[in-house]
């Protein structure tokens, strides 16, 4: 009997207990803001908030430790967030930037093509560079474009370089295709010991022809004694190999000598393409059968030739 | 049955426990956050007090936990008093219908009766047009409150046995002072 007696009596006040809070609440509810329990209430946190001011100074120096701790520990993890993504951007703007520079060579290839250089009626395909010859011996790069993209074998080959030096605009001539398949093709660099190109050197109209060194540079030959060639002079195709047309740009004369023994000048030519650095070039797929060169001046100052041999 | 002097000290020590949940929440619980939510020492008393001294005793004292709760974190009054009454309550049912339990059983019925006591808050937010979305509540809010407490309940009744104001919990039975 007692433990039932027990039993009811927590009942009631269990109750009790919450039917006072039930009306407790329901008063709070429906009276004014200045009602009886809100100013319990309020006068509660007055009474609070001494013990509360106290407790902040007496507490706030284990608060400023919590702080400093997690916030070390955030600050690692956001570090190391950050640093993440720091480097997704990084990669990012190198991408971005190996874009704008692409942008910028294929703009240049784009501006040599329309510059009026070439036999009106030419058609080009611009391939990428996919590989280079692995010694200084031969100068070839290879190209992603083959008789497919319609490429064929002696089909000269045009560049522009963003790194060409002092030259004019970076833009001339490259080389020739030599070999090809139906997706690739290998072009031979101007720069090759066994390439040699027609040329004219504009302003005396003295003809010869470019030959490739193992040092890069290029030698014109066969130029007479006699022929007065400047410094700086434009070195351009004479059109004469009918493998190249006439008047695209090669280089310029950086030296000319002359020996006792050769009849003809020592002439040193910069080419105005640092083929080293080639990443894409332009390959005249048609070349106008009339060989008619535009005259069109060049922004670069190169005057196409107009005559010659 | 107790004697008055004993019913006397008793209610000494409940007092004193109050003042305590008070100081503790004002002082200290409420100042640090763990899990983005603050420790409840008027929800954790309860649950010890039910537990140690029954359920009426846990009733009554989280009635006044809770009033007092109501009022610091400016609630409306009788919320709080209502859903940790029934806290301390069903903890004391809980201790006397299932011995017997270890200390560990303090801090998982504190992170059940926190569960519990956040629904019921939960739900009369709702009943009152305070709507938020459900699962946000549930991770932001409700299961990180029931982890802190279950946690810091731990330490919270090792101190207060050691202060003899809770009774040390044994197996096999009630717990002894």
């Amino acid at each position: 009997m007692q433990p039932q007696k027990e039993l009811g009596r927590r009942r009631l006040v269990l109750t009790a207990l919450v039917i006072i809070s039930l009306i407790f609440i329901t008063l709070f509810l429906r009276e004014a803001s200045d009602g009886a329990l809100h100013s319990v209430q309020q006068g509660g946190l007055g009474a609070m908030s001494p013990i509360q001011s106290v407790a902040t100074r007496a507490v706030q120096p284990f608060q400023d430790a919590w702080r400093y701790v997690t916030g070390v520990w955030s600050a690692y993890e956001e570090n190391r967030e950050l640093a993440s993504e720091l480097e997704e951007l990084r990669g990012q703007v190198v991408q971005m930037q190996e874009a704008a520079e692409e942008n910028e060579r294929l703009k240049r290839l784009l501006e040599f093509q329309q510059s009026g250089i070439f036999p009106a009626g030419s058609t080009y395909c611009v391939a990428r560079v996919i590989g280079r010859s692995p010694t200084r011996w031969q100068n070839w790069v290879q190209v992603d474009k083959g008789t497919a993209d319609g490429l064929a074998v002696n089909q000269p080959v045009v560049g522009a370089a963003g790194k060409a030096g002092d030259s004019l605009s970076g833009k001339g001539l490259v080389g020739k295709v030599v070999a090809v398949t139906a997706h690739s093709a290998q072009v031979q660099l101007i720069s090759d010991p066994e390439s040699s190109v027609a040329a004219l050197i504009q302003g005396t109209r003295a003809e010869g022809i470019l030959e490739g060194t193992v040092t890069g540079s290029l030698l014109m030959d066969f130029v007479e004694r006699d022929q007065l060639v400047e410094l700086e002079a434009v070195v351009i195709t004479s059109g004469s190999g009918q493998i190249f047309p006439k008047g695209i740009p090669v280089g310029k004369v950086v030296s000319v000598g002359e020996e006792d023994v050769n009849i003809y000048k020592t002439i040193e030519v910069q080419p105005f393409v640092e083929v080293r650095s080639l990443e894409e070039v332009m390959v005249l797929t048609t070349v106008s059968q009339s060989g008619d060169v535009q005259t069109k001046k060049l922004p670069t100052g190169i005057q196409p030739g107009s005559g010659g041999r | 049955m107790m004697t008055p002097r004993e019913r006397l000290l008793e209610v000494l020590r409940l007092s004193l426990l109050l003042i305590l949940a008070v100081a503790l929440q004002a002082v200290l619980t409420s100042r640090l956050t763990v899990l983005g939510v603050t420790a409840d020492v008027f929800l954790m008393l309860p649950v010890l007090v039910g537990m140690t001294r029954g359920s009426l005793a846990g009733a009554v004292f989280g009635f006044v936990s809770g009033l007092l709760a109501d009022i610091i974190f400016m609630d409306p009054i009788g919320l709080r008093a209502l859903i940790y009454l029934l806290v301390g309550y069903l903890s004391g049912r809980y201790a006397e219908w299932m011995p017997p339990y270890s200390a560990w059983a303090v801090v998982a019925l504190t992170a059940v009766a926190t569960l519990l006591g956040q629904w019921v808050y939960a739900v009369f937010q709702f009943l009152t047009g305070n709507r938020a979305p459900f699962f946000t509540m549930v991770w932001r809010q409700v299961l990180p409150a029931a982890v802190v407490n279950g946690l810091l309940v731990a330490p919270l009744y090792l101190g207060l046995v050691r202060l003899k104001l809770v009774r040390r919990l044994e197996p096999g039975g009630m717990s002894k002072r």
